[in-house]
């Protein structure tokens, strides 16, 4: 800029000077070869890229109203947590590795963090996060309950070249065909799900079973109910039946008829929340877990478990209901034991699994920035991409660059009964950690294109 | 007709049943305020709500008996208070205005049980004589092996009748019935004939959320304890008023049942059911433009 000058003569002839030097540098620049100022062009804007003053801002789109409020709320925690620990140390900063975060900040900037709700529903959480990238000037945003809201918020942030962190969200598609390069996903997903309770199913109540899925009835449900039964025949079950039910229904009774006058004799539930909440609830009333067919008793398996579904079904219908979870607070690993430290002594109680992945979400966007050097989502999404870590939860973690899906050890848990259960916190109970190994698929499982590194 | 077929059916008329008879109970409270004082109630599902959360936390205390009798009595005042200290300013506004203000009462209702008590479920456990199945085949000789029915919906269905009933017969056979049914014929002659139909007002409205009380007591271990228990249950509530006729309590059960049986016999086909209930309410409405059993000039 030209320098202030006291004469209305001296800033005239400095006017000139810019003119004439403005005009030089567009000459310059037209007829210099590109390689020359390649990293200028780089770092192109993207998003609220560059991020300017001392802070920079993260949005947090949770459900803070509709059917998940109560996992959104425990989200938000973790995100409020997050930012504490990302700007003043402490919790998982003491045990993540490799860790370039120091705890004063992300690149020296003070993170600040602005809120949204989702409803869980797609258009409301589109709009909130549009609202946070276009008003609020986020760098990153993440969080939600729902696969749908998920996916919705995915392309949203690939359109407008901000960095989405999922939330929980558990559909195949999300990392499968709905994948894209500037959305990343901590939480497991159905698949894995499937490939880590087929074995155990199979072990516990045999391979001459046969099977009837009730599916909550949109992309979460259809991919969870396609992996169980994929796992399951493969050991030797038979799949007779699968009803899709509306999402949010309260009353499974015509459902559940179906069932209880089929030959089957397991029940699948590919429900969710409120959903699994009602179903399972309704299938004890119809006195199912007493129920004896061709010889066997009757048994409930609900795929994707949760402690606050757990909680809400209550300990008496839960006891001994096999299914699979993200992460436990009883975890014993020091990645586990500082967060939920932390997280309790904050709030008064232990987190939910929904809280874990969005907390390690957070980090590990702040992690890759530090390691980036930059907040340009390109780079940053090159250094989440491969990335590998630990302290975090059990065992060794590993964002694959291919479908941006984070693979490492997931739980395979059963509910406990009112005699097994020390609180109203302790629902779940371990039965075994299956390893990353075993539950990680080849990226040509699921065919999808993560797109571009640069926004069109 | 094949054993399994026979069965079938006879399990899908009953699912219908009983799923009707949850509808019933709280159109049927519906139609009467609607029929007898003009007003469009929306607040109807949170006062289901409301007798949901009361007897979950009275039958924990005090066991499930006494939260059969002291919830639909607490519904009664809840009632009766709503209906002296707010509805009553309503009669003479434009229907608009009272779905408007009844509409606002249901989200602050929701909103506030959310606030307290969370957006998560409340377990609602069944009474210990109210779990487990009943053996059809037991008792209905033309079943074929074994086929079974959860012993709480089948109490459900007798509540429902039982209730359904008591208000025949209190409309009926009594005096407080006849100035009522000559109050939703044509109140305006009735306060002619010098009788004061307003002071019965707050009664009628008591005892619709009386019901709406009988039914959260009965219904909510079916659906459960959240806050948006009561949206759900009031859309296809009013469309089994409309259905069956603005105001008409016997056009409410029939179209609760035709609703029920709806839904149950889609139940295979999610597509399908999702909209059934709406193919019902065009259908009907299409030929019978006034619902089932609705009379002229009613909400027109």
């Amino acid at each position: 800029m030209a320098k202030k000058t006291d004469t209305p003569k001296e800033r005239l002839l400095n006017r000139r000077q810019l003119l004439k030097g403005s005009a030089a540098a567009a000459v310059v620049a037209g007829l210099a070869p590109t390689f020359f100022i390649r990293n200028a062009w780089a770092e192109q804007a993207i998003g609220n890229y560059p991020v300017n003053g001392s802070s920079v801002v993260f949005g947090f789109n949770v459900p803070q109203t509709g059917s998940y409020a109560d996992e959104g709320a425990d989200e938000l925690r973790a995100y409020e947590l997050a930012v504490e620990h990302l700007n003043n140390g402490g919790g998982m900063l003491e045990t993540l590795q490799p860790l370039s975060l120091t705890g004063a900040g992300v690149l020296g900037k003070k993170v600040e963090f602005v809120v949204g709700d989702t409803q869980t529903n797609p258009d409301a959480a589109r709009t909130s996060a549009r609202r946070m990238v276009e008003r609020d000037k986020v760098i990153m945003f993440g969080g939600g309950s729902s696969s749908a809201v998920a996916i919705a918020q995915q392309y949203l942030a690939q359109e407008m070249g901000t960095v989405f962190m999922c939330g929980l969200t558990h559909s195949n598609d999300t990392t499968g065909k709905d994948r894209r390069r500037y959305g990343f996903r901590h939480f497991f997903n159905a698949y894995m799900s499937g490939m880590a309770l087929g074995p155990v199913l199979a072990d516990a109540y045999g391979k001459d079973r046969r099977a009837f899925h009730l599916t909550a009835d949109y992309t979460w449900g259809h991919t969870q109910y396609q992996s169980i039964k994929q796992f399951t025949e493969a050991e030797g079950w038979t799949t007779v039946n699968n009803i899709m039910t509306p999402l949010g229904t309260t009353d499974y009774s015509q459902f559940l008829t179906a069932v209880l006058n089929s030959d089957a004799d397991v029940l699948v539930l590919n429900h969710y929340g409120k959903d699994m909440i009602n179903s399972l609830t309704q299938a004890v009333q119809f006195g199912m877990r007493e129920l004896q067919v061709g010889g066997k008793d009757m048994q409930i398996v609900v795929p994707l478990y949760s402690r606050l579904m757990a909680k809400g079904a209550g300990a008496a219908n839960i006891e001994g209901v096999f299914g699979s979870t993200n992460w436990n607070w009883t975890l014993d690993d020091p990645g586990s034991q500082a967060f939920v430290a932390s997280f309790s002594e904050k709030y008064g109680f232990p987190p939910s699994q929904a809280a874990q992945t969005c907390y390690v979400q957070t980090l590990m966007y702040a992690d890759a920035c530090e390691r980036a050097g930059t907040f340009y989502p390109p780079e940053v999404i090159k250094a989440l991409e491969g990335h590998s870590f630990t302290g975090a939860g059990p065992g060794e973690a590993f964002f694959r660059g291919e479908d941006h899906q984070c693979f490492k050890d997931i739980l395979v848990v059963q509910g406990k009964g009112p005699g097994e259960s020390s609180g109203e916190f302790d629902l779940l109970k371990i039965v075994q950690q299956v390893k990353r190994e075993d539950v990680t698929y080849p990226v040509q499982t699921f065919e999808g294109d993560l797109g571009p590194y640069e926004p069109a | 007709m094949s054993g399994n077929l026979v069965n079938a059916l006879t399990l899908q008329v009953l699912t219908g049943m009983q799923l009707g008879a949850v509808y019933a109970l709280i159109a049927l409270g519906l139609t009467l305020i609607f029929g007898t004082l003009g007003v469009v109630n929306f607040a109807h599902g949170a006062l289901y709500l409301i007798a949901a959360y009361l007897a979950v936390f009275i039958s924990t205390e005090l066991g499930f008996f006494a939260a059969v009798f002291i919830v639909p009595a607490l519904l009664f005042m809840v009632g009766w208070g709503l209906e002296r200290g707010l509805i009553k300013s309503f009669y003479s506004r434009p229907h608009t205005d009272q779905i408007l203000v009844t509409f606002g009462l249901a989200l602050v209702t929701e909103e506030g049980l959310k606030w307290a008590f969370g957006s998560n479920n409340i377990p609602f456990p069944l009474p210990q004589w109210g779990t487990g199945i009943v053996k059809l085949q037991e008792y209905l000789p033309f079943l074929d092996g074994f086929v079974a029915f959860p012993k709480w919906r089948l109490v459900m269905i007798l509540v429902a009748l039982t209730v359904i009933s008591l208000l025949f017969v209190l409309l009926k056979f009594t005096r407080f019935g006849l100035v009522i049914r000559a109050g939703m014929r044509d109140s305006g002659m009735l306060r002619f004939l010098g009788v004061n139909i307003s002071q019965r007002f707050a009664v009628v409205f008591g005892m619709g959320a009386l019901i709406a009380g009988v039914a959260g007591v009965f219904g909510g271990p079916i659906t459960q304890v959240s806050p948006d228990v009561g949206m759900h249950l009031l859309v296809p509530s009013f469309l089994v008023v409309v259905i069956g006729g603005m105001g008409s309590l016997g056009g409410a059960l029939l179209s609760s049942l035709i609703l029920g049986m709806a839904l149950s016999f889609t139940a295979e086909y999610s597509a399908v059911q999702q909209i059934i209930v709406y193919l019902v309410a065009v259908i009907v409405l299409l030929v019978r433009p006034r619902g089932l059993f609705g009379k002229q000039g009613v909400f027109e």
